[in-house]
């Protein structure tokens, strides 16, 4: 009885201790064999569409409602001061520094990560992986270093596409919404955000591509337990990586903030 | 292409057909299936599977809000430092955490647990031909898998949304008076002088409107799964896409229409 006990205690402990190792040691190798002839370029470019297909249509719906938001409640703020010719200097602030990563963030773990998740988890359940391993294929190096890459590649993709949205967005907004000059708009742009602050916004944009796609890899390779386990897979990469990805964000905004000072 | 179309526009149908069942059933539910429903309200308090060893959706809720909420401060503080005024960084905190960045964040992390967690149980069941079971037992499946979700998820919402929301004021003011050195009596002071109860209200609101949607959207999808496993799995993905997008809508259009041109906003106090 006590010893039962034991066992399911340090089970409980041992998963997700397991868990974690099992992530860093695949991310290891995933690094490892990133350098290691031969590189996958047809799988590498089918992913990175595949990626970019199903995260495009999420990226224009959520970059709009986020922007006309954002910028609708820092023109609030700046017509009260008195300032709304500066509406411009706030769209660029907000998009290129908060709203291009957020929404790079919650398309590629929304979109991107899940699909390669189920992709991955549903040919674990089929014993695809094992079969690879079988005929001498690594499916590291044929299937997780691919999508790794394709995923950094396409949010680094995205987040510019981000930027590029939301700044129409808010010309329209403002301009044709607020009432607020199109000269004054594009001269408040380059303010305060300038060519420092968008390649940092592209640097993180890299980070959260790298890092959703370790993740959603990891669990798709664990995946065990038929039709339930491929859903709950899904649904752990979602929490996972939001939760990787705001930390990320927080860190990499205060050492940004360090480097532009 | 043509079939294409069609086919789109008879899923806004169904998928109509299936919120207006789904939310009619509302009242059965209460009437026939109250069992079950505490059942669904205990468990997505704490979320399923390996959800529960890091605390569940609660400690996922806050730990996002406590990133957003240190961005502010980060972000905040720096900005305001530039032109002089990083005193204004608890208005941002009060300005910013109530109007934006706290109904947003709670929206993401409920996607993100219970709806998604939802689909999957639901795709899972679904797969299994569970819910077809159901059916020949004379259950009213709609009610009793979707409607009694939809009900916890507006339950569920009301104490995570405090959490959320004491997060990000808390991880806005830890990190300006900790990590920044302000003082906080001049952080409270701006902190307390531009908090609007009204607009927290609002927020509120937004949020309890957010739930309803996500949890309507996410059960549809779990519901109709097809495909074997890896269905299951892709209606997880496109269940959060879709809800994801809906939110941000559902934000935006309460904030428009609250605020709409006063802004109910005054700097002069």
């Amino acid at each position: 009885m006590g010893q039962g006990r034991l066992v399911l205690a340090s089970n409980a402990i041992g998963k997700p201790v397991r868990a974690v190792g099992g992530f860093y040691g695949m991310a290891l190798d995933t690094f490892v064999q990133m350098f290691k002839p031969p590189f996958a370029w047809r799988e590498f470019i089918v992913q990175a569409w595949f990626v970019a297909r199903v995260s495009i249509v999420p990226t224009l719906m959520l970059t709009v409602p986020y922007t006309v938001l954002l910028t609708f409640t820092f023109n609030i703020l700046l017509t009260e001061f008195g300032a709304a010719d500066f509406s411009g200097t706030g769209a660029a602030l907000g998009t290129v520094r908060q709203i291009g990563p957020i929404v790079t963030v919650l398309v590629v773990a929304g979109a991107g990560a899940t699909a390669m998740c189920a992709d991955l988890g549903a040919r674990t359940i089929r014993e695809e992986l094992d079969a690879l391993r079988v005929m001498g294929i690594n499916p590291i190096q044929a299937l997780v270093v691919p999508r790794v890459l394709a995923a950094t590649v396409v949010s680094l993709a995205l987040s510019a596409t981000v930027i590029l949205v939301g700044l129409a967005g808010a010309y329209v907004f403002c301009v044709y919404i607020q009432h607020v000059s199109p000269g004054a708009f594009a001269g408040g742009l380059t303010l305060i955000i300038g060519g420092l602050d968008v390649t940092i916004a592209l640097v993180k944009a890299a980070l959260f591509g790298l890092s959703a796609g370790l993740i959603a890899c990891y669990k798709g390779i664990s995946v065990g337990g038929g039709p339930a386990g491929v859903g709950n897979a899904v649904n752990e990469t979602v929490v996972f990586t939001f939760m990787a990805l705001f930390a990320i964000n927080v860190v990499a905004t205060a050492v940004a903030v360090k480097v532009t000072l | 292409m043509v079939d294409d179309w069609i086919d789109g526009w008879n899923r806004v149908g169904h998928q109509t057909q299936f919120y207006g069942t789904a939310l009619r059933n509302i009242g059965y539910v209460f009437a026939h299936y109250r069992i079950e429903l505490l059942r669904i309200i205990a468990q997505m308090g704490l979320g399923a599977g390996a959800l529960v060893m890091i605390g569940g959706t609660v400690a996922i809720v806050a730990f996002l809000t406590v990133t957003t909420g240190a961005l502010v401060a980060v972000q905040g503080y720096t900005d305001f430092s530039e032109i002089g005024v990083e005193a204004l960084t608890g208005f941002a905190s009060a300005f910013f955490n109530v109007r934006l960045i706290a109904p947003a964040t709670t929206a993401i992390a409920l996607a993100a647990t219970i709806g998604a967690g939802a689909t999957a149980q639901l795709g899972a069941m679904r797969i299994n031909d569970e819910i077809d079971a159901l059916e020949v037992m004379g259950i009213r499946s709609v009610a009793f898998l979707a409607s009694t979700r939809v009900i916890a998820g507006l339950v569920v919402v009301i104490p995570l949304y405090c959490v959320g929301v004491l997060a990000s004021f808390w991880a806005a003011r830890l990190g300006t008076t900790v990590f920044y050195g302000q003082s906080t009596g001049v952080y409270d002071h701006y902190f307390r002088t531009f908090l609007n109860p009204t607009d927290l209200i609002w927020s509120f609101v937004q949020s309890i409107a957010m739930a309803v949607a996500i949890m309507l959207i996410h059960t549809y999808y779990g519901f109709t799964a097809s495909g074997g496993p890896a269905g299951v799995g892709e209606a997880v993905g496109r269940a959060v896409r879709s809800s994801l997008i809906i939110s941000a809508f559902v934000v935006m259009m309460i904030s428009l229409a609250v605020y709409g041109q006063s802004g109910n906003f005054n700097l002069a106090g």
